[in-house]
Parts: C-alpha cells; structure tokens; sequence
C-alpha cells in the first residue's frame, strides 16, 4: 500500500476490515494507515455501521472479560503443585544426600585398608629385623616355620610348638651330625631332670626325678638336634 | 511483558530450579490466573481449566530446563505449554460450557451482585454473558486462541503474536476471521442483520 507522490490511495471496505476495524489498538499500524482508515469510515456508510456493530461486540466481549477478570486457578491446584515441587526437590536432596554418603564410606573403606596393609606390613618388617638380631648366622630361622611333629617324649598336653626363638641357647645333642636346615621345629617337652643327664647336662641328684620343660630343636626329618633349658 | 519482568520471572525460575520453594509460589502465583482464564476461555470448562494449568507447573517443575530465555519470555512459554494442553483438551472432550461462570471452590467473580441490579436484569445479563462465552467458544480454535489472547487478555498484537510465535499479520488475519465470524454470531443473538461481509 505505497503511495506515489501525487497519488492518493483510498483505503478499500476490504481492508477497512482487516486493518481499520480495530486501528486504535494495533500499534503496528502506520499513522499513514490509520488515518485512511478513519477517512474510509467517515466516507462508507456500511464500514461505519459495522463499526458501530463490532463496538457493541466488544462491549459484550469486555463485560464478559470483566466477568472472568477474577478467576483464579483454585487453592487445591496451587497445592498439588507444590506438593510436586517438594516431592521432586526432596528426592533430589535425598539422592545428593545417599551419593555424598556412599562416596563418603566407599572413602572411608579405602583409607581403612591402606592403614591396616600399612600397619601388617609395618609389624612384619619389624619381627623380620628381630628375628634377624637376635638369630645368629648359622643358626636355623625358625621363625616362620609351621609346627611339623609333636615330640613323643612326654604327654600331648606337656608338648607345645614353638613359633619363635624365646631367648637362651641351644645345646647340640652327643652324637648329633648338625643338619643345616630352615625349617627347623622346635618343640617344648617335659623331661625328667635324670635324662638331662644322660644327655651331659649336670643334674642335681636328689631332684633327678623331676620333671623339667626342655625345648628341643627337630631337624627337618624329625631326628632331635639341639636342647636347650627355657628360662 | 517489560525486559524487568522477564529479568525477574528468569531469577525466580532458576531459584525455583534450585529448590527454592518461595521462589516457585511466586512464579505461580503470578502467573496462574493469566493461564487459568486463558484456559477458561478456551475450554469453557472450570475443571479442564483447573487441570491445564496443574499440568502447565508440572511440566515447569519436571522440565525447567525447556525454558531458553533467549527464545522470549517465561509467560509466552508458559502460555504455549497452555495452547497445547488447550487443543489436546478440545479433542479428548466434548466442550463444556459452564453457566454458573465459579468454579468449585466457589472462587472467581462470577456475576457480581452489583448495587442496583435486580434479580430479573441479573438473570438476564447473565444469559447474554453466557452467549457471548457460547459465542466464543464456538469459533474455530486458532481464531478463538487470538480472540482471547486480543480481545479478552486484551495483549498487544505483537504480544499475541510472541505468544503464539506467529507473524503479525497472521494474528491480524485471524482475528479479522475470527472477530467476523464471532461478530455475526452475536449479532443473530440480537436478531439484527449480519453486516460483516469479509466472511460470508
């Protein structure tokens, strides 16, 4: 709808419709427009009448929009609403919360390990180095060794397996062929204090009848190797 | 819609988002009575009215993140989630047109007994207000979206067109439909000859 200079475009009944009819409110419209608007309704006396017809609509259309112009959506929808909103943002909260705390623990568990693998470590390093000051070269490393034979020279409930050296020294046996070995046993029995002495041991004789603890040292086929008196 | 009000439905969103409860009631409570008369007029019916706008919070609740502020602003969005609840409202029921104007609650103006109005012109007032709604109602539902969003809202046209992310001219040609077609039913209601002649 562009106009020469000297032309005069006159707005149709048509567009009159479509762009005159509610020209007040369409910021959209050119002055230019809307003033042709207004010189066609002044001009068409069919254009004013439906003018006239669509102002009495729109008082209908506003008196029922004033009608409506309160209603609200009820309380009851409001609280459905938000008691998704709480739902969904407590299970969020909930599910952070339960990560947080797994992560927490799955943490707690590692650093525990660590510190138990230190300390096991740290505590066999140290019997290793006791071990190995207090044990001589040359001497068998009966440490770590596992109980092989229970000595037949006293009763089962006077015999004990040694797992370590409890200090004093070992007396080889007369007769004795010394059998490098390491995994040596060392078994406690109780002898009378008169089989010490067939063994070269000095005994007292008026208490030879009693019955001593002796550790004795077995080679690795069982055979008695060394003899020692617990302190 | 002023670039503030859109600066602060975006503030309260994210808040909202965040867990803020305060910050959703007030999102809510500014825009549900917009939605709910928009949804009224489009439907004719208080309970499927009641029900678009729950769905609308809900889906605001569940999917925040569909919003992009950059694409306008929360009530065009929000009234978009509304226009398709609307339709699929229309085609799963049949129209309801309620009389009484209240909802269950009794909650709403309804008609209001206003000073001077005696039972006889009440009675008749609301039997015209009830054709016009009837009116409205009946139109074809792209031309009664605008109607309402226009006529009834009463928002700008190039806000209705935002809204229904449309071009200007396709609201203007809309309503120029819909206010024709809409004009001629009233205008049997009066009994007074049809004069539009855009839509025959």
């Amino acid at each position: 709808m562009t106009l020469g200079t000297n032309e005069r475009y006159e707005m149709n009944c048509n567009e009159f419709e479509i762009f005159g009819l509610d020209a007040e409110r369409d910021s959209s419209l050119s002055d230019e427009l809307r003033s042709q608007a207004l010189e066609h309704l002044q001009l068409c006396a069919s254009c004013a009448a439906l003018k006239d017809s669509w102002e009495s609509a729109k008082t209908e259309l506003i008196t029922l929009r004033d009608f409506t112009e309160g209603h609200e959506s009820p309380a009851r929808v409001k609280l459905r609403v938000l008691q998704e909103f709480r739902t969904k943002h407590h299970s969020v909260q909930v599910r952070r919360r339960t990560k947080f705390a797994a992560w927490a623990l799955a943490a707690a568990a590692i650093l525990l390990c660590a510190v138990i693998t230190w300390n096991w470590r740290m505590s066999q390093r140290d019997a290793n180095a006791r071990l190995i000051s207090q044990n001589g070269p040359g001497t068998p490393n009966i440490a770590w060794t596992a109980p092989r034979k229970q000595s037949g020279l006293a009763g089962p409930e006077q015999t004990a397996t040694l797992v370590a050296d409890n200090g004093g020294d070992f007396t080889i046996l007369p007769g004795t062929i010394w059998q490098e070995t390491d995994d040596g046993t060392i078994v406690r029995v109780a002898m009378q204090r008169a089989e010490l002495s067939a063994l070269g041991f000095p005994v007292n004789e008026e208490r030879a009848a009693e019955y001593v603890q002796v550790d004795l040292l077995l080679a690795s086929d069982g055979s008695p190797q060394a003899l020692r008196v617990p302190q | 819609m002023k670039t503030g009000d859109h600066e602060q439905d975006g503030m309260l969103l994210r808040r909202a988002s965040r867990g803020d409860e305060d910050s959703f009631s007030a999102l809510y409570e500014k825009h549900q009575g917009a939605l709910y008369r928009f949804a009224l007029r489009m439907t004719g019916s208080p309970w499927g009215a009641e029900e678009i706008v729950q769905d609308v919070f809900m889906t605001l609740i569940r999917e925040p993140s569909k919003y992009d502020p950059q694409r306008g602003a929360l009530a065009a969005f929000l009234f978009g989630i509304a226009r398709n609840k609307v339709m699929k409202h229309n085609e799963r029921l049949p129209r309801e047109i309620s009389i009484t104007g209240r909802n269950e609650d009794g909650n709403g103006a309804g008609i209001s007994l206003q000073h001077s109005i005696t039972p006889a012109l009440l009675t008749e007032k609301r039997e015209r207000l009830e054709k016009v709604r009837a009116a409205v109602l009946e139109l074809p539902v792209e031309f009664r979206e605008t109607v309402v969003l226009c006529d009834l809202e009463e928002l700008t046209y190039d806000e209705a067109a935002k809204m229904l992310d449309c071009p200007i001219g396709t609201i203007r040609s809309r309503l120029h439909r819909g206010r024709a077609l809409l004009l001629a039913k009233l205008e049997m209601l009066r009994d007074t000859p049809q004069r539009w002649r855009a839509v025959r």
